[in-house]
């Protein structure tokens, strides 16, 4: 079984993905920011990454930067309320960038396209 | 006169009356007694005649010894040295030796008065001739000119520099008019003189800057001095003028050199920057030629650009008198008015390349001033050029700036055909040069002008450009701000939809879902009101409210989560503090916005301090935290609308306590501490007497 971990702040949102990806068949593990997530990453291990931009203590992009930089390579997936978001951010590419939407069918099919 | 004549005359009677008469009746009288007594021998007649005789010679003997013989001879003498002293002479003529000594004592005793006299009033006239020497030489040689009229306005004297000045000779204007030596009559000066003549009292008038112009053609701006003069019975004015037409084009000129600085720059007014140097070269004030005519380099032609000047000797002769006739002002002189005439469509319809040869190229090419004597007997002045000026005598002043020459100035005096003098041309080359300056700095500036307005067009865009970005920033924000709710409340109402398709209903997910959207759907509608409250037109503040008041009504909001925070709040309010035109609302949500920004910043066991205290003008409020501070260069960056450090929020906050406090017509402002966290200072305008009694009048409705 997969194991994804979700990165976003507010609580609402990342027990609705926790849930929904929960009935797809996955192991899903939660971090409200950055800061925990690399600590997350460092002592377990993960197939895929779903990431918020915006957040308290680390943001995405510098949490990206560490992932990227990282031995173990993690699919990363930018999951993020800002529309056109790429253009902002080039200097570490994720594997995608994902608008949010109340239908998650999106991210299903692009974590199902990363880790078939 | 003396009738030798009858003193001859008289002579002769002397004698007989007095010498010969007496003489014979004694003689006669002896005769008679002689004869009477006894008789009278020949003899005895013979020796009585004798003794007769030798008597009257004694006498005569005597009286020529006293009068001389001959008294008429003496007299004539006497005669002619009286004639002599008359003449002035005192010359002794040479008796003969028969002069009586008597006579010519007295006659050499007057001799010696006479040159004693003829000394005196030899050496008196010698001073006087002296004086007279000296006065008249400096009469005659004084810079200013000088002249003296009667009261008839007739010419009796002028100076040699008056008739140099005017190119007169003193014997051909004496005695005239002197309306008549004018080109025409100043009217200043002729009521000049009525003046003096009329008013016995005041004995004399000057007049300032007064254009004269004699038949010769000499034309000056001139003081002068009228005064009256009382020799005896007849009444003489004297006229003392000061040629100052030098000073004065030199203050014509630099008055009309700050004047065109001052109008420069506009590009429509190249024209009159170019007319008014043009009225500096023609002016009477000015450097008095006729014409003038400017032409400048452009893409290596040479065009005509501007002329000043009259078309006609008619127009000449009106502006010289319309000059002349007023107290003209120096600064008033000035046209607005550029006469398009035809001389200036002449010109303005020349030009020539710089490739061609001829004598405006020429001046241009050489940078040096050329000076047509004879134009029609010159080889560098073609044909055209001649049939163009239309007058011999010509000036070609070009206009250098910065080693550059940038147009020339044609100058001529076309009208009264006097020559184009050394001073003139000095005159018009200093000129010329501050011109050239002027206009090099005019074309300068249009340039730059230009630019700047292509970069403020270029700015314009940009600004545009970011006004976009500006409104797409906004849209990004309230997008994410929005997206984030709107995402969470339509998945969980999904959720709700699958639950209850479901056959065995999860009741508690579902109102668990319901609580995340009602609670996400407030948190929309907080969003809206930070937008709209920021959006929110200004709304005319007419209440007066305690600064204090609204503090401590805002502290009871967050009492409970400031002691939850464990923050220590130090409130510092001095009393009596005034109150402050504002609305109650509004200055608690600035407050509330300070206050819960500085709990967000400051961690627990920080301090929060609250000071107000009032000066002259204001109300001030401090708010001092101990958090962390303002992470920015610019602290001021805090108050721009979508500013945040915050990972939730619109950025409006502190854009609208902002908004609020300039709507106070206030001022707000934010620093960091030297030690931790920052401050935000505000300060509220104190009501003014107006509005303190206004306020009160309020209270009495």
């Amino acid at each position: 079984m997969p194991k994804l971990l979700i990165v976003e702040d507010e609580k609402n949102l990342r027990d609705l993905y926790g849930e929904e990806l929960i009935e797809s068949g996955y192991e899903i593990v939660k971090a409200s920011n950055g800061k925990t997530a690399i600590e997350l990453i460092k002592n377990d291990h993960f197939d895929l990454i779903i990431m918020d931009i915006r957040m308290p203590e680390m943001d995405g992009i510098e949490t990206l930067g560490k992932v990227i930089t990282m031995e173990k390579k993690i699919p990363v997936i930018i999951y993020t309320a800002y529309s056109n978001y790429k253009s902002n951010f080039m200097t570490w590419t994720a594997d995608a960038y994902l608008t949010k939407s109340s239908n998650l069918d999106e991210l299903k099919n692009k974590i199902q396209e990363l880790i078939p | 006169m003396f009738d030798i004549k009858i003193a001859r005359l008289k002579n002769i009677l002397y004698w007989v009356f007095k010498i010969f008469l007496p003489n014979l009746i004694i003689a006669g009288f002896i005769l008679g007694l002689l004869a009477y007594t006894e008789d009278i021998k020949k003899s005895t007649f013979y020796i009585l005649v004798a003794g007769m005789l030798i008597y009257f010679l004694i006498r005569l003997y005597f009286y020529y010894y006293k009068m001389g013989f001959f008294i008429w001879k003496n007299l004539k003498r006497l005669s002619q040295i009286i004639d002599e002293f008359k003449k002035g002479k005192f010359v002794l003529t040479e008796y003969d030796t028969n002069t009586p000594k008597d006579i010519l004592q007295v006659s050499k005793e007057l001799l010696n008065v006479g040159k004693q006299f003829e000394s005196i009033v030899s050496s008196q006239s010698d001073e006087l001739k002296k004086f007279h020497e000296i006065y008249s030489h400096i009469i005659y040689s004084i810079n200013s000119q000088f002249i003296v009229i009667d009261k008839n306005k007739k010419i009796l004297y002028a100076n040699d520099s008056f008739c140099k000045k005017f190119n007169f000779e003193l014997e051909k204007i004496s005695g005239k008019d002197l309306s008549s030596v004018f080109y025409f009559e100043n009217k200043r000066l002729k009521a000049g003189i009525n003046h003096v003549l009329k008013d016995k009292d005041s004995s004399s008038v000057v007049l300032q800057n007064v254009h004269l112009m004699s038949v010769n053609k000499k034309s000056m701006m001139s003081d002068i001095k009228i005064s009256s003069m009382n020799l005896g019975a007849e009444e003489q004015i004297a006229l003392i003028i000061d040629d100052i037409t030098d000073r004065f084009s030199k203050d014509y000129h630099a008055s009309i050199l700050s004047h065109i600085s001052e109008t420069m720059g506009d590009e429509n007014e190249a024209e009159i920057t170019s007319y008014n140097i043009l009225s500096g070269v023609t002016s009477s004030s000015g450097l008095g030629f006729n014409r003038a005519m400017l032409f400048m380099v452009e893409n290596d032609m040479l065009q005509g650009k501007m002329a000043v000047g009259p078309d006609s000797f008619e127009e000449a002769i009106e502006i010289w008198t319309s000059l002349s006739s007023a107290a003209i002002d120096v600064t008033t002189q000035y046209s607005i008015e550029i006469k398009r005439g035809a001389l200036l469509q002449k010109v303005q319809n020349y030009s020539v390349s710089l490739s061609e040869d001829n004598v405006f190229t020429q001046a241009v090419k050489r940078m040096e001033k050329i000076h047509v004597r004879d134009a029609e007997n010159d080889d560098r002045v073609s044909e055209e050029i001649i049939k163009f000026m239309d007058v011999n005598e010509f000036l070609i002043m070009p206009m250098i700036s910065f080693k550059k020459v940038i147009g020339i100035i044609v100058a001529d005096n076309k009208y009264n055909m006097t020559g184009i003098s050394a001073q003139s041309i000095d005159l018009l080359s200093v000129f010329s040069f501050q011109s050239a300056v002027l206009i090099e700095s005019h074309l300068n500036l249009i340039e730059i002008r230009k630019e700047m307005k292509k970069l403020e067009e270029r700015q314009d865009a940009i600004i545009e450009s970011e006004k976009m970005a500006a409104v797409g920033k906004i849209a990004s924000h309230i997008a994410h701000e929005i997206r984030n709710p709107l995402v969470t409340m339509g998945g969980y109402a999904k959720r709700i939809l699958k639950v209850s398709t479901e056959n065995n209903i999860d009741i508690k997910s579902i109102i668990n879902s319901a609580d995340i959207i009602l609670e996400e759907s407030e948190r929309l509608e907080k969003i809206l009101s930070n937008v709209m409250d920021f959006t929110k037109p200004f709304k005319h503040i007419k209440e007066f409210n305690d600064v204090n008041h609204v503090i401590r009504d805002t502290y009871k909001l967050l009492k409970n989560v400031l002691l939850e925070m464990n923050i220590k709040v130090n409130m510092n309010l001095a009393e009596n503090l005034p109150n402050v035109k504002s609305d109650f609302n509004q200055l608690k949500q600035v407050f509330l916005n300070l206050f819960q920004n500085a709990i967000e910043a400051t961690p627990s066991g920080g301090n929060l301090s609250i000071v107000s205290y009032s000066d002259d003008s204001y109300a001030v409020i401090k708010i001092r935290d101990s958090g962390t501070g303002i992470q920015v260069n610019d602290p001021d960056t805090v108050f721009e609308p979508f500013f945040t450090t915050k990972v939730t929020g619109v950025g409006l906050g502190l854009a609208n306590v902002k908004r609020i406090i300039k709507d106070h017509n206030g001022i707000i402002t934010v620093s960091n501490n030297t030690g931790r966290g920052a401050e935000f200072v505000i300060k509220l305008p104190l009501p003014t007497t107006e509005q303190k009694k206004a306020k009160n009048e309020i209270f009495i409705e």
